[in-house]
């Protein structure tokens, strides 16, 4: 067996992590570029555009970048997006740590310092943000529909800037001083909108539409749909009050279809084989009963965890050869049990048999299998169904009522057999929607839906946080300037006292300034890689405007707004472009980053840098003989 | 025919710890796991060369049984080592630390192999006899009224792994866990034997350190969420409970190979789901409310149970049945063929439930006084949370060793620096005695002393890993550390306290550099009135325990004059 141990100084570790993360710096940012990853001995290839996807496709060999695939696999699980971020801030702050080791700064004052620059910009990121409550003031139905109609006063200050302008001087609380502030603004919204207005003192509920905007990212597709979604929800719900539950949003993804067609529907939407489509229109119009089957509908299946023992024999009767196999009567049981219960529909979450949807077919009950558990959970509470294991176990307590099946769609192609795609709902009360993604670009399909996802996470986070952080890199910029303040200050309190003082605690101030100041340096950074990545910019120019904007800060409160404004400046052009119907008075559209996710992924890419800094040599095991750059023990 | 080699003729090698190759291993292994000692120390990731999971770790307890090397010399030293910490579970590096430097040290001093073995005998007997003393000038009586030192206690071995990547408030916040979760574990009131509960740890990945709890009483997770809007009614009396440890699935497990002929229209499924079904109907009479199943439970069985509003877990698992029996009182059934036994039910005080992030629980409320309680171990990431379940259980079991001796040694390097001093001054007592005693000459013995107390400083010199220097006060023989930019001199004029946190700067001090020669002096006792508590300790128990088995290796290794390996 064997390990090699690495020189203190170079630090391998962290150059592999500072290398992976340049892997993906086009896809940073609104402005997202695709890649082609292929695979040189099958052949194969896969067009990925996100951060995630990426590693997933890789192949990586060393123990660094399992950590790190590990990693951001744990975070995109549970948050949906920022991996790319995380990725980024990770290569980052991991040269920086590099440039500290060759400045001579010890291990664990690296760790200490880093771990003090990452409490500063926690806490910036909670002083900063703001409530969701209230923002964007009312606005009717009609005026989600136009892309500008965001309910913004067309003021020169918008009303959350406005709000964080105070925020400097109190400490913020998302309830109380600042709802004053913005419900003055919302009686002068209400004079001059013409839509229906709340009673202001009422708790705001948040405005959805005006978040996912903010939220958007480039994504406006994508997040159009997450609106259509969730007012959808928002119907059926029946509170009257805008939500989103993201748990009972299930995507469809249906290829060959073009862009456009992608829609939102409540219910689900199966693909169903010809068969299966002709009895969906014979039932259409109809209220139907449906039962809901875990596990597949064949004889032969058993519950997880039955183990059948291998030597049993059956012993049979010569007059039981001429009657009908066992799987026959099991077929005729079901169907009487099915029949008797006026069972129309049975959603089945495992595999149904081919024989017993067709013979379910011709009595005109319609199968319908592999169906999501996201799925049956919410048509299990709407109808009154309750779910079963074997459809033996149906009894009139365990079939629903209020289901519909219509045709949706007719894709029909002499290729494909599951070519008829059907919505099934029930009546709009279960609160499941179904997201259709199509594209025409077949390999586009996966990236569209991820995209999708990602938008629509970025809004449960933010309702869940029921806070804000102000987009666009205005909160990077807020950390950078902390961050370089107290570098400055730490540097000015150990020149001051290395007179007579104890030379430690001097040095050790000056080195926290220089990692303060690195770290900083690595927030420059990823805000000039997103600037670079929306094509209008060079590298140079984007750091010259960055490090512009941050020396007109200091003491000057109102650069938020202007930073802001930079951003959208450029972001206009683009969407003028794309989707030319912005008229130019159009006030400017805000940027929001979520809370949470951003102090996660600030915190997890951090913990990356600490685990492989700290990591010094590698225990190789099965190492079988000699090989260069290793000691074997 | 098979295949067969000529069998190879036994290699036999004398003297190892002659050869060039089992040196060099010995040294490497030394610095592996010296670069991992201590809070400062450095991780190691640990994987197999053909790929798959990276283990990132600082503990011996996961590292040394990745290592196995080709020399059975150096897998001797590791299987004892590992002795040691699955009984003691701290400490393992500082004996594998330590053993090392011993052997390295009396290699390189020259010294015949049968008089160094027998000066560490004779110095390891001084030393216990020492730390076993009432006035020992490094141990800590730990007061059990007060719960300070049992949180630093805690503290100590919860920082001393650097993979947790904890903060302050975060490693505080744990301790207080552990101590909790120890104390929960201690019954009270139990008349006859008392035997020491468990706490069950569950991790749960993707959350902060901070939202760690201790829970009285056993979390379970359930999966099935059609039956909790029947749980929360269920808190005013104590409810009962019934737990199989057959399984119920309904299949004929137990019956092994052979064949089994069935009869025609027999139908052995149904037959057993009958029995099934008659269990339950029984549960439900006896007004069970909730039922256990190590094992699968069917699923008619258990839409049955669920429709007479009975709460439902199977696949318990087995590492879960002792802490349910001891928590509930019930008895396990064993098979599904035979009505239950009244005195086979168990009682608990109430059921609720508890979400984290993604996992549901379901929070068994104990009826009587019960040992178990459950920790929820919270981390962002599974490399840290991995490390951290490891440490908290060694927390748990250096707590436990706290029962059986009240007493801690001061940590930080200032226990070894102490007893290197001591060492030293005791030696010059009578050497001609125990010269003549251990059968060699007085040169001989001072060499060995020497060598052991060098190898206790080169312990405390593996703390050191950021390049800085060690001191010890020619006082109390404390151990200090100085970053690579200050001067010893400089020690009087600042404020800073030794390894430990007991002893402070004061310009009476005087310092020299960890390695040099110093006059011996008897370590001066801590004044009794100091209001200083000490703020790093280690486990008296297993420190001391690591201290035996480190010189027994040592002198083991020492002893080997032959090494025959069987080739093939």
């Amino acid at each position: 067996m064997g390990s090699s141990v690495i020189n203190q100084r170079q630090h391998v570790g962290l150059q592999k992590l500072s290398a992976l993360a340049g892997i993906t710096h086009s896809s940073l940012g609104p402005n997202k570029k695709y890649k082609f990853i292929q695979d040189d001995t099958s052949g194969e290839s896969a067009l990925v555009c996100s951060c995630f996807r990426i590693f997933e496709n890789l192949e990586l060999t060393c123990a660094v970048g399992q950590l790190v695939y590990e990693t951001v696999q744990a975070h995109q699980k549970v948050y949906h997006t920022g991996s790319g971020c995380l990725l980024f801030l990770a290569g980052a702050w991991s040269r920086a740590a590099l440039e500290c080791l060759q400045k001579g700064i010890s291990v664990s004052h690296i760790i200490s310092a880093m771990s003090e620059g990452m409490d500063i910009c926690l806490d910036v990121c909670r002083k900063f943000s703001f409530s969701t409550e209230g923002l964007g003031g009312t606005q009717s139905e009609s005026c989600i529909a136009t892309s500008h109609g965001l309910g913004l006063l067309p003021s020169k200050k918008p009303p959350h800037l406005q709000g964080a302008t105070n925020v400097h001087h109190k400490t913020l609380n998302t309830s109380g001083q600042r709802k004053l502030k913005l419900s003055r603004h919302f009686c002068e919204a209400k004079s001059e909108n013409v839509s229906t207005a709340q009673p202001p003192p009422q708790p705001k509920h948040p405005d959805i539409a005006h978040i996912a905007e903010g939220l958007s990212h480039g994504c406006m597709d994508a997040m159009n749909l997450v609106r259509k979604a969730s007012s959808m929800q928002s119907k059926t719900q029946d509170t009257g009050s805008s939500s989103f539950d993201v748990t009972k949003v299930v995507t469809c993804v249906l290829p060959g279809l073009p862009g456009e067609s992608a829609d939102v529907v409540p219910g689900c939407i199966v693909l169903l084989s010809a068969d299966q489509a002709s009895v969906a229109h014979h039932l259409k119009e109809q209220p139907l009963k449906v039962a809901l089957i875990t596990g597949d509908l064949s004889d032969t299946y058993c519950h997880l965890g039955f183990s059948r023992p291998k030597g049993m024999q059956h012993v049979s009767d010569p007059l039981a050869l001429l009657s009908s196999s066992k799987e026959e009567k099991w077929l005729i049981k079901v169907v009487m049990i099915l029949l008797n219960l006026e069972v129309n529909l049975i959603l089945v979450s495992g595999l149904a048999n081919e024989k017993v949807i067709q013979c379910c077919c011709k009595h005109h009950i319609l199968v319908v299998d592999k169906v999501k558990a996201s799925v049956l959970e919410p048509f299990a509470n709407a109808t009154g169904a309750v779910p079963v294991t074997y459809p033996t176990q149906l009894s009139k307590h365990c079939v629903g009522t209020g289901v519909k099946a219509v045709i949706w769609r007719d894709l029909s192609s002499h290729e494909r057999k599951y070519c008829t795609a059907v919505h099934i709902s029930t009546g709009g009360n279960s609160g499941l929607v179904t997201v259709i993604i199509t594209s025409c670009v077949q390999g586009k399909l996966q990236a569209l839906e991820d995209q999708f996802w990602a938008c629509a996470y970025r809004l449960h986070h933010a309702l869940k946080d029921k806070a804000l952080l102000p987009g666009a890199g205005v909160t990077e910029m807020l950390c950078i300037h902390h961050l370089q303040t107290q570098a400055e200050h730490h540097v000015k309190h150990s020149i001051e006292k290395s007179g007579d003082v104890l030379k430690t605690r001097t040095a050790a101030n000056h080195h926290r300034g220089v990692v303060l100041q690195l770290m900083a340096d690595g927030l420059i950074d990823y805000v000039s890689t997103v600037m670079v990545n929306t094509g209008r910019i060079s590298k140079i120019k984007a750091r010259t405007i960055v490090n512009q904007q941050l020396q007109d800060y200091s003491g000057h409160v109102g650069i938020a707004a202007k930073f802001s404004q930079l951003f959208l400046e450029e972001e206009k052009e683009d969407t003028v472009v794309a989707l030319s119907v912005k008229s130019n008075e159009a006030p400017a559209v805000k940027i929001y980053d979520n809370l949470s996710v951003k102090q996660e992924v600030w915190r997890k890419a951090l913990d990356v840098v600490f685990l492989v800094l700290q990591t010094d040599a590698e225990v190789i095991t099965g190492v079988a003989q000699k090989s260069e750059n290793l000691m074997l023990l | 025919m098979a295949r067969r080699v000529k069998k190879a003729p036994s290699v036999c090698t004398d003297l190892p710890l002659d050869t060039a190759d089992v040196c060099a291993k010995l040294h490497l292994l030394r610095q592996l796991l010296g670069s991992c000692f201590g809070p400062t120390g450095r991780l190691k990731q640990v994987h197999n060369n053909i790929g798959g999971h990276v283990v990132t770790t600082s503990t011996s307890s996961v590292l040394l049984p990745a290592i196995s090397s080709s020399q059975p010399f150096v897998n001797m030293i590791k299987t004892s080592i590992l002795n040691h910490v699955s009984r003691f579970s701290d400490c393992g590096l500082f004996a594998a630390v330590f053993c090392l430097a011993l052997i390295e040290r009396a290699k390189r001093s020259a010294l015949r192999e049968s008089v160094a073995v027998k000066v560490n005998r004779h110095l390891l007997g001084l030393c216990t006899r020492y730390l076993q003393r009432e006035d020992c000038g490094c141990k800590v009586k730990l007061d059990f009224c007060s719960i300070h030192n049992l949180i630093t206690l805690a503290r100590s071995v919860i920082s001393s792994k650097p993979a947790c990547v904890l903060t302050e408030s975060e490693t505080l916040h744990l301790s207080k866990l552990a101590v909790q979760a120890f104390l929960l574990t201690v019954p009270c009131d139990n008349p006859g034997t008392v035997s020491l509960g468990k706490t069950v740890t569950v991790p749960v990945e993707g959350h902060s350190v901070l939202h760690s709890a201790v829970f009285p009483g056993l979390l379970l997770g359930i999966t099935d969420v059609f039956c909790l809007s029947k749980v929360d009614n269920l808190n005013s009396a104590p409810l009962i409970m019934v737990l199989f440890s057959a399984s119920l699935a309904g299949d004929l497990c137990e019956l092994g190979d052979g064949t089994i002929e069935v009869h025609p229209g027999a139908d052995t499924d149904s037959q057993i789901l009958d029995q099934l079904l008659e269990l339950g109907k029984q549960a439900v009479k006896d007004e069970v409310k909730l039922f256990v199943c190590q094992k699968v439970i069917h699923p008619v069985l258990q839409q049955y149970l669920k429709s007479h509003g009975v709460v439902v877990i199977e696949r318990l698992g087995i590492s879960l049945m002792d802490p349910l029996i001891e928590l509930t009182g019930a008895q396990p059934v064993a098979t599904l063929h035979t009505t239950i036994p009244a005195k086979a039910y168990g009682k608990v005080r109430g059921l609720s439930i508890r979400q984290f992030g993604s996992n549901t629980m379901l929070h068994l409320h104990p009826y009587a006084e019960s040992a178990i309680c459950t920790m929820i171990l919270c981390h962002r990431n599974e490399t840290m949370l991995s490390e951290l379940k490891v440490v908290c259980q060694k927390t748990e079991h250096v707590l436990r060793l706290t029962l059986r001796e009240p007493f801690a040694l001061l940590g930080g390097g200032c226990t070894e620096t102490h007893l290197a001093a001591y060492i030293r001054h005791e030696s010059m007592n009578e050497v001609t005695e125990i010269a003549s005693a251990l059968g060699c000459s007085q040169t001989e013995y001072l060499i060995g002393v020497e060598g052991f107390c060098c190898s206790l400083e080169s312990v405390v010199t593996a703390l050191e890993h950021n390049n800085g220097n060690s001191l010890v006060d020619l006082t109390h023989a404390h151990h200090w550390t100085l970053s690579a930019d200050v001067m010893k001199e400089q020690m009087e004029d600042s404020f800073a306290f030794c390894g430990c946190g007991l002893v402070q700067t004061s310009s009476s001090k005087k310092w020299t550099y960890i390695n040099t020669k110093y006059t011996e002096f008897a370590p001066a006792p801590l004044s009794r009135d100091t209001i200083l508590q000490p703020c790093v300790l280690d486990s008296f128990t297993a420190k001391l325990n690591a201290f035996q088995v480190a010189v027994e290796t040592a002198n083991l290794a020492l002893d080997v004059r032959y090494i025959i390996q069987d080739v093939n």
